[in-house]
């Protein structure tokens, strides 16, 4: 039948939408035609303000670049301040940010998986993994005062030191992490048939979307491609722990849900070797608060949750940065979003979009 | 019914025309105050339960163990402005909610409350009278989303129709099977007949699929696709609100009781049990019916349209099907 079929404005204000992305979607009876990413609603100019800054006092705007990934952003632009500085900084403070990283792993994660049940029509997986993540979070808390946007990290190193019997707490609230995620998830979720019937065979992106588009991460470790920074370009002390590239074959939504449930599995792994090995001795910090970086150019990447993220830092020798650029990961993933909304259905539609994992924060800058 | 109980109660004491009215605003109080508590307590026992589930505590501040917190916010609801956009269809947007929880509550009514003598009405084909009902309300819910002038809402419309179409089909299937197995369409003929051997017993796929079925007819999660809040966000109900959306809200509760009470009087023997009084064993059935359905709500996911179709088309309609010839065979034997 032919027929004119509905223009829809999916979003800003949507529930399933993770954020203020709008989608127009042209839909035709039950079916996707074409979609439009629209983003741009929560673009404050983040790059820009890093030129007013002075390198440490960028940290709190960092954090809310990835409000869910909070300190992998903030490690990355350390660590690309430290080397436009040529910087060594202690071996204690590297491996307490690739703990930190990890934790955010982690959490960022979590809240992957439980935004995805959400879409699905289940509320109570959205709440059991926001109590996972709680119990990280409070390590966070204890650990930097602070939970969503920490600020732990400045250049040189980091604010306070682990805390006494971190350790311990960390290592029990993972394997209280680790049993959920192979029991009660399982059940809830990957091996739930009403939820393989929902998320296996649709959203498929193939290797040619990925590499056109620049998509990264987990997104493109659901298509068979095996690549992680952590191992390619080993950053902190990533060469020194022992841990493998997760991949999944299907490049599906339901291969893109695995990818996340077995880093997270993964991420546990290295947290807890890297606790075991961690050095004594105090984090200095070894770089003044207010201080010029000589001129040049700087690149930096690292393996955020979402994927790739780098930033590439022009400076001049002065106090505070000439240009900064950011790579952010989600941003590569909407534009191959389109792309794979095309010819799915509505109900679909959503599900999809939730497995790309976009975080608005880094997509508008 | 409950009305001639009061009548014969009263008698005694009024002389005949008193009594009559009497009688007719007694019962009238007592639907209301079952209409009207019925919905909100189970609002609470569905927020208290479904917080269990999820590790939290749900309502705790208003009253005891937040028992209160319904009616405030029914309180709440009655408080609100009326939002109406202006590209409405105001006739049937203000009567839809109207109708569509009369509709509710005259389920309910037809319903027994744990005894043959308490039911507000009693109709001898009464069980038909429900499927009646049952299939009404997609046409409502068309006009509802039509009215509205509303992309979402239609999309939701056309699902709901979609869906109760299907599996209403696979819903009167099931009655038929009682109506011959119990020999009846009156629901207090079915149950006296179950008074040995339940009909789960005789029917067990039959009672699988009305329970399927019946979830989705009145749109429960996990099949409330048509108003799936992720992705239409409320669907047909979007510009509804204040005690407009109460009023679904409240038809909903109401459509659950009436679920699980026909569950359980079709096919786990209504009031026969042993040992204790048959009103407490059928409230007893009800309620488990009752968590049951609702934590189906809480567990999983929802499923896509299609395929929520192809199984009412491939797999419920056929089963019971082939149920119905099982009986056929059965009784012919």
């Amino acid at each position: 039948m032919e027929g004119r079929g509905i223009e829809l404005n999916i979003g800003p204000v949507h529930p399933a939408t993770h954020g203020v992305l709008k989608l127009v979607a042209d839909i035709e009876g039950d079916t996707v035609k074409n979609a439009k990413v629209e983003i741009g609603f929560l673009h404050r100019g983040k790059e820009k303000i890093a030129e007013l800054r002075y390198f440490n006092s960028y940290f709190p705007i960092v954090d809310k670049l990835d409000y869910v990934g909070a300190l992998n952003w903030e490690i990355l632009w350390a660590s690309t301040v430290e080397k436009a500085m040529n910087l060594e900084i202690n071996d204690r403070v590297k491996y307490i940010r690739a703990v930190m990283a990890e934790i955010q792993r982690i959490m960022s994660h979590l809240v992957y998986i439980g935004s995805f049940g959400q879409d699905l029509g289940n509320l109570t997986f959205f709440i059991w993994a926001l109590r996972e993540r709680e119990l990280l979070m409070d390590i966070v808390e204890e650990i930097s005062g602070g939970r969503l946007a920490p600020m732990y990290n400045r250049v040189g190193g980091v604010f306070y030191d682990f805390t006494d019997g971190i350790a311990d707490k960390i290592n029990t609230a993972l394997s209280k992490i680790e049993e959920k995620v192979k029991k009660e998830y399982r059940a809830m979720t990957y091996e739930n048939s009403l939820f393989i019937m929902r998320s296996k065979g649709i959203g498929i992106m193939g290797q040619k979307v990925i590499k056109e588009n620049g998509v990264t991460g987990p997104n493109m470790r659901a298509s068979g491609i095996k690549r992680d920074l952590r191992k390619d370009e080993p950053y902190l002390v990533y060469d020194k722990v022992d841990f493998e590239i997760i991949t999944e074959n299907d490049s599906d939504v339901y291969a893109r849900f695995m990818v996340r449930v077995r880093e997270i599995l993964e991420s546990i792994k290295i947290i807890r070797q890297l606790l075991k090995d961690m050095p004594k001795g105090d984090a200095k910090i070894s770089a003044p608060w207010i201080m010029k970086v000589p001129a040049g150019y700087t690149l930096v990447r690292h393996e955020m949750s979402k994927g790739e993220g780098a930033m590439f830092l022009v400076t001049d020798g002065g106090l505070k940065p000439y240009r900064l650029k950011i790579r952010s990961p989600s941003f590569y993933s909407l534009q191959a979003l389109p792309l794979v909304l095309e010819g799915c259905k509505v109900a679909d539609a959503f599900v999809i979009t939730a497995s790309m994992d976009p975080v608005m924060g880094e997509v508008d800058r | 019914m409950i009305f001639n109980e009061i009548y014969s109660m009263l008698a005694y004491y009024l002389p005949p025309k008193a009594n009559l009215i009497a009688s007719a605003l007694a019962t009238f109080v007592l639907i209301l105050i079952v209409l009207i508590a019925t919905p909100i307590i189970l609002g609470w026992v569905d927020r208290k339960f479904s917080a269990r589930i999820q590790s939290r505590y749900g309502p705790i501040y208003v009253g005891k163990f937040g028992l209160l917190q319904n009616f405030a916010d029914v309180i709440k609801l009655m408080g609100k402005n009326f939002v109406t956009n202006q590209y409405v269809d105001r006739f049937s947007y203000n009567l839809i909610p109207i109708l569509s929880s009369a509709l509710s509550f005259l389920l309910i009514a037809l319903l027994p409350f744990g005894a043959p003598s308490l039911t507000f009405i009693s109709l001898p084909y009464n069980l038909l009278f429900i499927y009646i009902l049952l299939a009404f309300s997609p046409l409502l819910i068309i006009i509802a989303s039509w009215g509205e002038n509303n992309k979402f809402a239609v999309l939701g419309g056309f699902r709901s129709a979609a869906q109760i179409t299907t599996y209403e089909l696979a819903l009167i299937v099931t009655f038929i099977s009682i109506g011959i197995v119990n020999g009846s369409y009156d629901i207090i003929n079915v149950i006296a007949s179950q008074s040995l051997i339940w009909n789960i017993i005789y029917l067990p796929l039959t009672a699988v699929v009305f329970f399927i079925g019946s979830i989705a007819v009145i749109e429960r999660a996990p099949f409330d696709l048509p108003e799936s809040s992720q992705e239409l966000q409320a669907g047909w109900r979007i510009e509804y609100s204040g005690l407009k959306y109460g009023l679904f809200m409240i038809g909903d509760y109401v459509k659950l009781l009436a679920v699980s009470i026909l569950f359980v009087s079709l096919f786990l023997g209504g009031w026969s049990g042993a040992f204790l009084p048959g009103i407490i064993w059928f409230w007893i059935k009800t309620v488990v019916a009752l968590m049951f359905l609702m934590s189906l709500r809480w567990s999983l996911g929802r499923p896509r349209i299609d395929q929520l179709l192809s199984i009412g088309w491939k797999w419920l309609l056929p089963l019971s099907v082939i149920n119905l010839i099982i009986v056929e065979v059965m009784m012919l034997i």
